[in-house]
């Protein structure tokens, strides 16, 4: 073989491993990331109520196309110690809320319409906690819980309230604020 | 007989043919790292690459905000910090450029309206281009489909400009690339972009440009 076939073969293979070089780093990016949503929101696994990410003007929060309109207000859940009961109370300003998982993906969502009597309660948890729940549960009283499995251990609850009128900003942050998140132990 | 000649050498001198071999090998490793991490990087770092739909002046990620989001919609959202909007609360519209494909620029009027998909709430926002909602010293980045006045119709006129404007006015930062974006909140659209029909969505026409 020539030198110059070489060259040709050797930046053929280099292609073809750029590609899958390529693939790996998307892939690997929201596993490896430490500015994404839950990294920067690691802090409030701790705490029971949600924190605010983005008051509705505010100028100075990191989350990127931020709706001027929306106080956006956030917990970060683990289910490693148990399920995560979450419950909002919904007002008369628009609200949603959404459950995302760590690594991508909203896999639920759901507004202040489907709320019961000004309430969202929502238990999230793993496919093997729903199944425990479920084996430990009294037949003739079956939980009234909305119970919503997570793909992943780790993820965000994600509570938007919009302010129509810039007048009800405050009304609408102190609804995001009020959102809680916390360790259901039975 | 120049091939005859070149293999005779190689057969002589095998340790510059491994010494070759080996500067290729390398060679190859380094340029497939080169280019496999530069363009993953460079496709994450701004908006989704992929699953847009465009209708008129504006795009829609329609599966950004659902389950089964694409590899690099999850890792543009790991980088920036993205919060999408999940696809049963709403659905996000953009536009960086006017109906006729102009980048849209702060130094120019623009004329939006007159009509907005059916949605529960909507609400039209200014950005720069890094993503900041606009600072103007009216302190005002958005309009919401309650603020908005209307005409008998229902139809609506936002003028976007530096200078004020009667009506629904939206005032523009000094200079600089910027973009729009729509948010339409319990809308029966979000379900599926194929129910947003182009007409229904507010058109965005130049008017004039100071320099």
């Amino acid at each position: 073989m020539t030198l110059r076939s070489q060259f040709l073969l050797a930046t053929i293979c280099a292609f073809v491993l750029a590609g899958i070089v390529h693939l790996a780093t998307v892939l690997a990016i929201p596993h490896l990331a430490e500015k994404d949503a839950f990294s920067r929101l690691r802090a409030t696994l701790s705490t029971d109520r949600s924190e605010i990410v983005a008051a509705p003007g505010d100028q100075g929060t990191w989350l990127p196309y931020p709706d001027p309109g929306v106080a956006l207000s956030t917990c970060a859940y683990t289910l490693d110690e148990g399920p995560v009961r979450v419950s909002a109370r919904t007002g008369a300003l628009f609200q949603s809320l959404s459950l995302h998982a760590r690594t991508g993906g909203v896999f639920f969502a759901i507004t202040d319409r489907a709320a019961i009597r000004g309430a969202l309660d929502l238990v999230v948890m793993t496919r093997r906690q729903l199944d425990e729940a479920l084996a430990s549960e009294d037949p003739d009283e079956p939980s009234r819980d909305v119970r919503i499995v997570s793909p992943a251990r780790e993820g965000l609850v994600v509570v938007r309230v919009l302010a129509i009128f810039p007048s009800q900003r405050g009304e609408a942050t102190e609804a995001a604020k009020a959102v809680s998140c916390t360790i259901d132990r039975e | 007989m120049r091939r005859a000649s070149r293999e005779r050498l190689s057969e002589r001198r095998p340790a510059a043919r491994a010494a070759a071999s080996a500067v290729l090998v390398v060679y190859a490793l380094l340029l497939a790292a080169g280019l496999g991490l530069s363009s993953a990087y460079r496709m994450t770092g701004g908006d989704y690459p992929f699953g847009a739909v465009r209708s008129g002046a504006w795009t829609v990620w329609p599966r950004a905000g659902s389950r089964d989001a694409d590899p690099y919609t999850r890792a543009v959202n790991a980088r920036t910090g993205g919060i999408p909007l999940g696809v049963g609360e709403g659905l996000v519209l953009r536009a960086a450029a006017d109906d006729a494909g102009r980048a849209l620029d702060a130094r120019c009027t623009y004329r939006l309206g007159t009509t907005a998909p059916q949605a529960r709430y909507w609400t039209l926002a200014l950005y720069d281009e890094t993503g900041r909602p606009v600072e103007t010293p009216l302190g005002r980045a958005s309009f919401s489909s309650a603020e908005i006045l209307r005409d008998a119709n229902g139809s609506f006129t936002l003028v976007l400009s530096r200078e004020a404007q009667s009506g629904n006015w939206l005032m523009m930062p000094e200079a600089g690339a910027v973009n729009l974006v729509m948010r339409l909140y319990d809308s029966p659209a979000s379900s599926g972009a194929a129910a947003l029909d182009a007409r229904s969505l507010p058109s965005i026409v130049r008017l004039e440009c100071s320099s």
